[in-house]
């Protein structure tokens, strides 16, 4: 597995197949991962209450970048992987967090670089000032872009501007 | 009321009428909410039955397909709206709304305020510790409330002085006659204040001289002619008369 920008993984899971590690570093990645990276993983076990963590590189290099856990991680054909209990964070150099990402379920393309599910998708931004919930998603890795199929609902706790 | 007395103020000099006609309509559309009042900031939620596109990278959402905002005394619903996500620690700047833009406002005393166009943008900004916060609605821009309605190429709401400005082609409507403005006495405000008090009570609900509240008898349209002003057709200068007004009337109009 090559890890973009020198950064650290670090994985914990209480259940773990053969190949586990392979599986959880590509859920790892699922919203942080350079297209090289992905294309490296091959997957064919499956993962219970996994965690990972990505950290930044040197000189932040105990910063945690990202956490991403589920409930459990299955590994399908043409390369999907399916996740359950879906929880991304992500954290700036400072240490804030910046996005948390809920999902209960949520299909992972590996070589496509693209998460969606027809399921529920919470996310909260800016330590929950934002959060957003909707039903469908799209995510595109690539671009970091992110389509919310229906029932947007987003609360901005802080409002916009003055106009509260 | 408190602007009564800024109403009768400038009311008293019979050889400013024209002037101080343009004052007072603008007082009657235009709110005196302190710029430092406090605010609790609740919470704001945006809804959208279509699709909304979150770009993380370039820190902008655009929501589609009946979208909604409501805020605590806010509501504006439209088509397309688009907004950018803010910096850690920030706010939303910028908002653009646009198809079927609907706005529906009141203020803490329940006076309502209803605007309509194609496109509302919102933009807020702190450059040099001053802040600006404005909303400008185009595109068959209209503005009503209790008092009357409002018209122009563009409406511009200043939210930090609380002001309304039309930079071109504004025309105004209101309900009641400003029939004692020629003479430059102090029943101009006496009427203005039971007048609007009469339209409040028609938009809620209860009893009202229908006579009044039903009239939108003076028919301004601010920029044509330059003949002195009848009594219930006023004509301003010529030119694009600066209608920027901060007017401590109360209760505030928007």
């Amino acid at each position: 597995m090559k890890i973009r920008d020198g950064a650290r993984v670090a994985i914990l899971a209480t259940c773990h197949s053969p190949l586990v590690t392979t599986l959880l570093l590509s859920g790892a990645m699922l919203f942080c991962v350079s297209p090289e990276s992905r294309a490296q993983s091959n997957l064919v076990g499956h993962a219970n209450d996994f965690s990972s963590v990505e950290y930044y590189p040197a000189p932040n290099q105990l910063q945690i970048k990202s956490r991403l856990s589920g409930a459990e991680a299955q590994p399908l054909t043409g390369g999907l992987l399916a996740i359950k209990q879906l929880k991304l964070e992500t954290f700036g150099a400072d240490g804030k967090s910046e996005i948390v990402v809920n999902a209960p379920e949520c299909l992972y393309d590996q070589l496509g670089g693209t998460a969606s599910s027809a399921g529920r998708l919470q996310v909260q931004y800016q330590e929950g000032k934002i959060r957003v919930e909707g039903e469908g998603f799209l995510w595109r890795q690539n671009d970091s872009f992110l389509t919310i199929s229906n029932r947007i609902s987003t609360v901005l706790e802080f409002g916009a501007g003055r106009m509260n | 009321m408190a602007g009564a007395g800024l109403l009768r103020a400038q009311t008293n000099t019979a050889t400013n009428t024209t002037t101080n006609v343009a004052d007072e309509i603008l007082a009657l559309v235009t709110t005196n909410t302190p710029a430092s009042k406090p605010s609790s900031r609740p919470e704001t939620r945006i809804e959208a039955e279509g699709p909304a596109d979150f770009d993380l990278a370039g820190r902008r959402v655009i929501y589609h397909e009946h979208v909604r905002v409501d805020s605590a005394n806010m509501r504006l619903t439209c088509e397309w709206l688009a907004a950018d996500l803010p910096q850690t620690g920030g706010r939303v700047t910028n908002i653009v709304a646009e198809s079927n833009v609907v706005v529906d406002a009141a203020d803490e005393k329940g006076q309502k305020m209803h605007a309509t166009g194609d496109k509302a943008v919102y933009v807020y900004r702190v450059e040099n510790g001053v802040t600006n916060e404005t909303v400008t609605l185009t595109g068959n821009a209209r503005l009503e409330n209790g008092q009357g309605w409002l018209t122009g190429d563009s409406i511009i709401w200043d939210r930090v002085h609380e002001r309304l400005s039309v930079p071109s082609n504004p025309k105004m409507i209101f309900h009641q006659a400003i029939t004692s403005s020629e003479a430059g006495t102090n029943s101009l405000a006496t009427a203005t204040n039971s007048l609007v008090t009469a339209t409040n009570s028609l938009a809620t609900g209860t009893n009202s001289p229908a006579g009044v509240t039903h009239a939108p008898a003076v028919n301004t349209n601010l920029p044509s002619a330059t003949a002195k002003a009848p009594a219930t057709a006023t004509n301003f200068p010529t030119g694009k008369p600066d209608l920027t007004h901060k007017s401590n009337l109360s209760p505030k109009s928007f």
